[in-house]
């Protein structure tokens, strides 16, 4: 409403027509299929005549809680996603202090090789690792899924963690060197917690990229293994409709939460060096 | 044993194709204030790096306190060091910051917590003990980076530029303080810097570095009057030089006299000085003072011309012609005005006048 009072306003005023217009459509354009999911997942005898469903229903999400599993399912995704998390996490700490702090030959190289399973479509290398996870009976079980995660999870936690890593001031660590602590305690004491913003940065995208990830889970998943991405793709071949749009919008709740926290985390003097400028 | 707290011996370091310390022989003594002092890339910060396990030497060896901690980590050494950027924990408070050298040591915490009161003391930090670095001025920072580096009464204390992050008024008032702290607490302390006021200011002995070398060790009054080198005489204070040759040396060997193109001067005469050879004399400028044209001569006084006059303050920086080759640049105080183009005489007082050979 706010925004149509701006718009009508800025009309009326005769003031930037045109880049509120242009917000305006991409407003549409983004949230005007959401909206429609919204109404459809309670809407009842609603077929997309009327303006507003005619009758409002929460039974489309009984359903899907019922129906599909829908707890079972959301276990399911976030075990995997945890999983993916604390292995890229693992892997982008060393990786990230690598990158971020030695002098490698064909550093570029070797950063454009890691970043390749993020720029090319999973799709390409899915069915490869189907094969592999068949022959290694990983197909159907949560690590399995979350190993084929890691491909994608972890170069985020890379990237964010070099960037981090590279921030922090040698300095510093030199002056814990000096006051006594072994390599050890100046990790414990001095390095985690001048990085933990950039981990929990990492954590943060590495769970997105994890809880929303379709393609490879498509290629790996098992009937103990759904995730809810790949339920809700089930459930559009099962023809319910409502069901589907009640799916999605559970789907999207835990993404707002996240998005929230991405808004108070990740800021630009956070992700590098966590402490800069002091 | 000898009575050096810290030794190296023969310390070579390079860096690739540089050689960053050739063949450094330093020793300090216990409870003395030595500065490493030169221009950057002189190679005083990898000495001190040599001395922290920072650099590990090509060549040579290390000792602190009689013990051969060439290949002893860092973390081993029980050092204390300021640094140039302060280098706190930007996560700890002042209080943490403090304490953090006695945590590591594992000493319990009551006892920690009058150690880092008593050091907080002593730099009038108290109240700002809850305090995180990004909240305090550069000055403050760097005093709690002192009580860092003192709180566990380590055997030596390193000061790696400690000043430079300052601005002028503060590192003035700064020098004090630590000269202060070093004293009452009787600590061996090796201060690196590259400006030539604090090093004469604040140290008990200068170890002066040029391109990997040391190029003399002394007292601030030695390196200031009687500097080996060149390189010294340039970088320490200001200094006119004259090319000549030596023409004689007077029998007690107390003076000579050196012939800049025709004018003769005489100096202090040194010790290998020999008669016909090449000599470069040195003056400060404001060893060299300046007379009306009518004033009668004296030993070393020649008839020049003002050149250029520059407004200093305190004094008057004079640039002033002696021959066709020969400038000199000279220093006197306000009182004594004279104009540019004007004739005057000029006096080198010969007990000011030193070769460098």
């Amino acid at each position: 409403m706010n925004l149509l009072r701006i718009y009508v306003k800025s009309i009326l005023r005769g003031r930037k027509v045109l880049i509120y217009t242009f917000l305006l459509c991409f407003g549409l354009i983004i949230y005007v299929p959401f909206i429609m999911i919204m109404l459809r997942s309670v809407g009842k005898n609603w077929f997309g005549r009327l303006w507003l469903p005619p009758e409002l229903t929460l039974d489309w999400y009984r359903w899907a809680v019922e129906v599909t599993k829908i707890f079972r399912i959301t276990a399911n995704t976030l075990i995997i996603a945890v999983i993916a998390v604390a292995i890229s996490t693992l892997i982008g700490i060393p990786t990230g202090w690598a990158f971020g702090r030695r002098k490698i030959p064909g550093k570029e190289l070797l950063m454009a090789m890691i970043l390749l399973p993020r720029m090319i479509p999973p799709i390409a290398y899915a069915l490869g690792i189907a094969q592999v996870f068949y022959r290694l009976h990983l197909v159907n079980t949560h690590f399995g899924v979350a190993l084929a995660h890691v491909a994608i999870c972890a170069p985020y936690a890379i990237l964010v963690l070099s960037a981090t890593i590279e921030g922090l001031d040698e300095r510093v660590l030199e002056a814990s060197a000096v006051c006594g602590a072994n390599r050890f305690k100046t990790f414990f004491h001095v390095i985690l917690p001048l990085i933990l913003p950039g981990i929990l940065t990492s954590i943060i995208f590495t769970f997105t990229a994890s809880y929303n990830e379709f393609t490879l889970t498509l290629m790996t998943y098992g009937k103990d293994t759904v995730t809810l991405p790949v339920r809700t793709y089930l459930a559009i071949g099962e023809g319910y409709w409502e069901v589907t749009s009640a799916m999605s919008i559970i789907l999207v709740i835990p993404s707002i939460f996240v998005l929230f926290m991405i808004q108070r985390q990740v800021t630009p003097e956070k992700l590098v060096g966590g402490f800069k400028g002091v | 044993m000898n009575d050096y707290m810290i030794e190296l011996r023969d310390v070579t370091k390079r860096f690739g194709s540089i050689v960053a310390n050739n063949r450094i022989n330093l020793g300090i003594r216990r409870g003395e204030l030595m500065t490493l002092l030169g221009p950057s890339g002189c190679g005083k910060t990898t000495s001190l790096r040599c001395i922290t396990g920072h650099n590990i030497p090509d060549e040579g060896k290390v000792f602190i306190d009689g013990i051969d901690v060439t290949d002893v980590p860092t973390h081993k050494r029980e050092l204390g060091m300021v640094f140039q950027n302060f280098a706190l924990f930007p996560h700890m408070t002042v209080f943490g910051n403090v304490e953090f050298p006695l945590m590591i040591r594992g000493i319990n915490k009551r006892e920690r917590g009058e150690l880092v009161e008593e050091a907080l003391q002593l730099i009038r930090m108290e109240e700002y003990r809850s305090h995180h670095p990004r909240q305090l001025s550069g000055g403050q920072q760097q005093r709690v980076g002192l009580a860092r580096a003192l709180v566990y009464r380590p055997k030596v204390l390193l000061l790696d530029e400690p000043l430079s992050n300052l601005d002028a008024k503060l590192r003035e008032e700064m020098r004090f303080e630590i000269r202060d702290l070093i004293d009452r607490m009787g600590i061996t302390a090796v201060y690196v810097t590259h400006d030539q006021a604090e090093a004469l200011a604040l140290s008990d002995r200068v170890a002066v570095m040029n391109r990997g070398k040391i190029e003399q060790i002394g007292t601030p009054t030695e390196i200031y009057d009687s500097p080996q080198s060149r390189f010294i005489a340039d970088f320490i204070g200001l200094s006119d030089f004259l090319e000549g040759t030596v023409s004689s040396i007077r029998s007690d060997r107390g003076a000579a006299i050196v012939k800049v193109d025709d004018l003769e001067i005489q100096v202090v005469a040194g010790p290998n000085m020999e008669v016909g050879k090449r000599a470069l004399l040195f003056v400060r400028p404001n060893n060299v003072e300046l007379f009306s044209k009518t004033h009668e001569g004296g030993t070393n006084t020649f008839p020049g011309e003002v050149e250029k006059i520059t407004y200093l303050g305190d004094r008057n920086d004079y640039r002033i012609k002696l021959s066709n080759n020969i400038r000199l640049r000279v220093q006197s105080d306000s009182k004594a005005l004279f104009r540019v183009g004007e004739e005057v005489k000029v006096c080198l007082l010969p007990d000011q006048c030193r070769v460098i050979v």
